[in-house]
């Protein structure tokens, strides 16, 4: 489904953030990145869709090369991916029907965009979609009144409108309590297996990693040091991909 | 980057000698310019200020003259001149014309600024036109409405486009700032959901961007309230301005000239009760 060739960026030009990263994730698969922190989690994440210019390689979602797409390919490939961020980036002035429905805009037209012009059906649509995460009741609520858990659980839902066949989640449970995390990460499971869509996961925690994930990329220096299975993760394996000395050799190296 | 002047060389607890004193602010170039400026400027006032007197003035029966005239204005309000039909129509239309221009002003600023805004377009296109509006800004409202009443003759015309202008890069710059300060995630959320430049502005900046929107407008209305009273007496473009400059420099109506400050003094007490509840109200939406 996603395939990642050979990707490389550089932000100033020779200290290389990623070097010749490659791995594929499957439809329907939970697939979660893990590494030290400057590791390239995130630049691989926004790389894939095209936030982040990348300098070489090649990104195939569907076998469709992000990287060689115009302006407007670029927005209709974007639509098929959908995102979630640590901090949620809702409107927070709008309600949480409103974020929600922000999540069909992509194939409306501009006029349509701009007048908030929603058909019925879409608005049903995103109601059914927060009541499946668990907020059907806050529909009509302000999102700056809703708590971190719920603010990402709306953050899902304006994913799902998008109909998406990929979602990106960076660090998608760094801000939230326990409980919420497991909330947000069964959500994420789930709709892998319900919808068919392939979830990949900016992770910093191997436990919540092995339980949920089906694939696990390790990332250090900007390197892949692991792709397997969750289970061949093994505590030396992780003690390994979470190695020091890895990133300073990189920086020397380069 | 401010540097210090000297090192600090702290002393270990073992020195001996006379106690180290401490400073809380370390001396440094900037604050040493600040205190010489303000010690010249001080010096220049105690010279001229005497010599500035001429010798026919009496500064005792000029001050008393004064109050006296501050007495007639506060304390004996009156018309004759004029009905006070006529000054509240005045005022109305001094108010009219703060409020067309800080509307046109609005609009066409909060065009520019988006038009300049980082996030959305080139970063040279925003500087060309903040420069600009820089350059606008430069020269005083009054003086662009003078400027444009050569243009336009003399005349509320010459009030409405040379109020607007300032309105229009005054408000451009504090448009501008505001969005610069937004978070811009929101924005690069939308993006990455391949939505276009117009749905971004209308459902990622525009809520955002309100309640600042609100603040500087109202801001700007009560700068260009002021500036219309100003306007009608320098370009005769009428208004309550009008009346206040006949009734001093015409009429010399004391009187008079003290109904005419009540009267904005009460339209400005009102602007500024009329500000605190729109704040209040948007920010209870918060």
């Amino acid at each position: 489904m996603l395939e990642v060739k050979h990707l490389m960026k550089s932000y100033d030009g020779h200290k290389r953030s990623l070097t010749d990263v490659s791995f594929t994730v499957a439809t329907g698969e939970v697939a979660a990145i893990i590494g030290p922190s400057g590791a390239g989690k995130t630049t691989i994440l926004r790389s894939i869709n095209q936030l982040i210019k990348d300098d070489e390689g090649q990104v195939l979602l569907n076998e469709l090369d992000m990287r060689q797409l115009n302006r407007s390919q670029l927005r209709q490939a974007r639509q098929n991916i959908g995102m979630i961020f640590q901090n949620y980036n809702l409107i927070e002035p709008l309600t949480a029907i409103e974020n929600v429905l922000h999540g069909c805009l992509g194939n409306k037209s501009t006029l349509a965009g701009i007048f908030s012009l929603y058909r019925q059906s879409e608005k049903e649509e995103a109601l059914q979609l927060l009541q499946k995460v668990g907020l059907g009741n806050f529909a009509y609520q302000q999102c700056r009144h809703l708590s971190g858990g719920q603010k990402q659980r709306v953050g899902i839902a304006r994913a799902l409108m998008q109909h998406p066949k990929l979602i990106l989640c960076d660090e998608p449970i760094a801000s939230l309590d326990p409980k919420s995390s497991t909330l947000v990460m069964e959500t994420l499971r789930q709709l892998a297996i319900e919808e068919h869509i392939s979830v990949l996961i900016n992770l910093h925690q191997v436990d919540i990693s092995r339980q949920y994930a089906d694939h696990i990329i390790g990332i250090n220096g900007g390197q892949v040091v692991f792709d397997d299975h969750a289970e061949a993760l093994t505590d030396t394996a992780a003690a390994q991909i979470y190695r020091k000395d890895l990133v300073l050799n990189e920086e020397a190296a380069v | 980057m401010i540097k210090p002047e000297k090192q600090l060389t702290i002393p270990t607890p073992t020195a001996k000698g006379p106690q180290f004193k401490m400073p809380v602010k370390l001396k440094d170039r900037r604050r040493v310019t600040i205190y010489l400026t303000l010690l010249v400027l001080a010096y220049l006032t105690m010279v001229t200020l005497p010599t500035m007197l001429p010798d026919h003035l009496n500064l005792k029966t000029a001050s008393l003259t004064f109050l006296q005239n501050i007495q007639i204005m506060f304390f004996h309000p009156g018309l004759s001149n004029t009905t006070f039909v006529q000054l509240i129509q005045a005022l109305l239309e001094s108010i009219l014309l703060a409020f067309l221009t800080t509307l046109i002003g609005s609009v066409i600023a909060f065009v520019l600024a988006l038009v300049s805004f980082r996030q959305l377009v080139p970063a040279w296109v925003g500087l060309a036109i903040q420069s600009f509006m820089a350059l606008i800004r430069a020269i005083p409202n009054v003086l662009w409405v003078l400027i444009y009443s050569v243009v336009f003759g003399l005349g509320a015309n010459a009030a409405v486009i040379g109020l607007t202008f300032h309105s229009v890069a005054y408000l451009t710059k504090v448009y501008t700032d505001s969005m610069e300060e937004l978070e811009p995630d929101a924005i690069e959320t939308m993006r990455a959901m391949g939505l276009k430049n117009g749905p971004i502005i209308r459902q990622a900046l525009v809520p955002n961007f309100i309640p600042s929107y609100l603040s500087w407008t109202f801001i700007r209305f009560e700068i260009n309230f002021a500036d219309a009273v100003a306007v009608g007496a320098a370009a005769g473009a009428g208004g309550i301005g009008y009346q206040l400059f006949m009734a001093s420099s015409f009429y010399f109506n004391f009187h008079e000239v003290g109904v005419i400050v009540y009267l904005i003094l009460v339209f400005a007490i009102l602007l500024e009760i009329a500000s605190y509840h729109l704040r209040k109200r948007v920010m209870g939406n918060q």
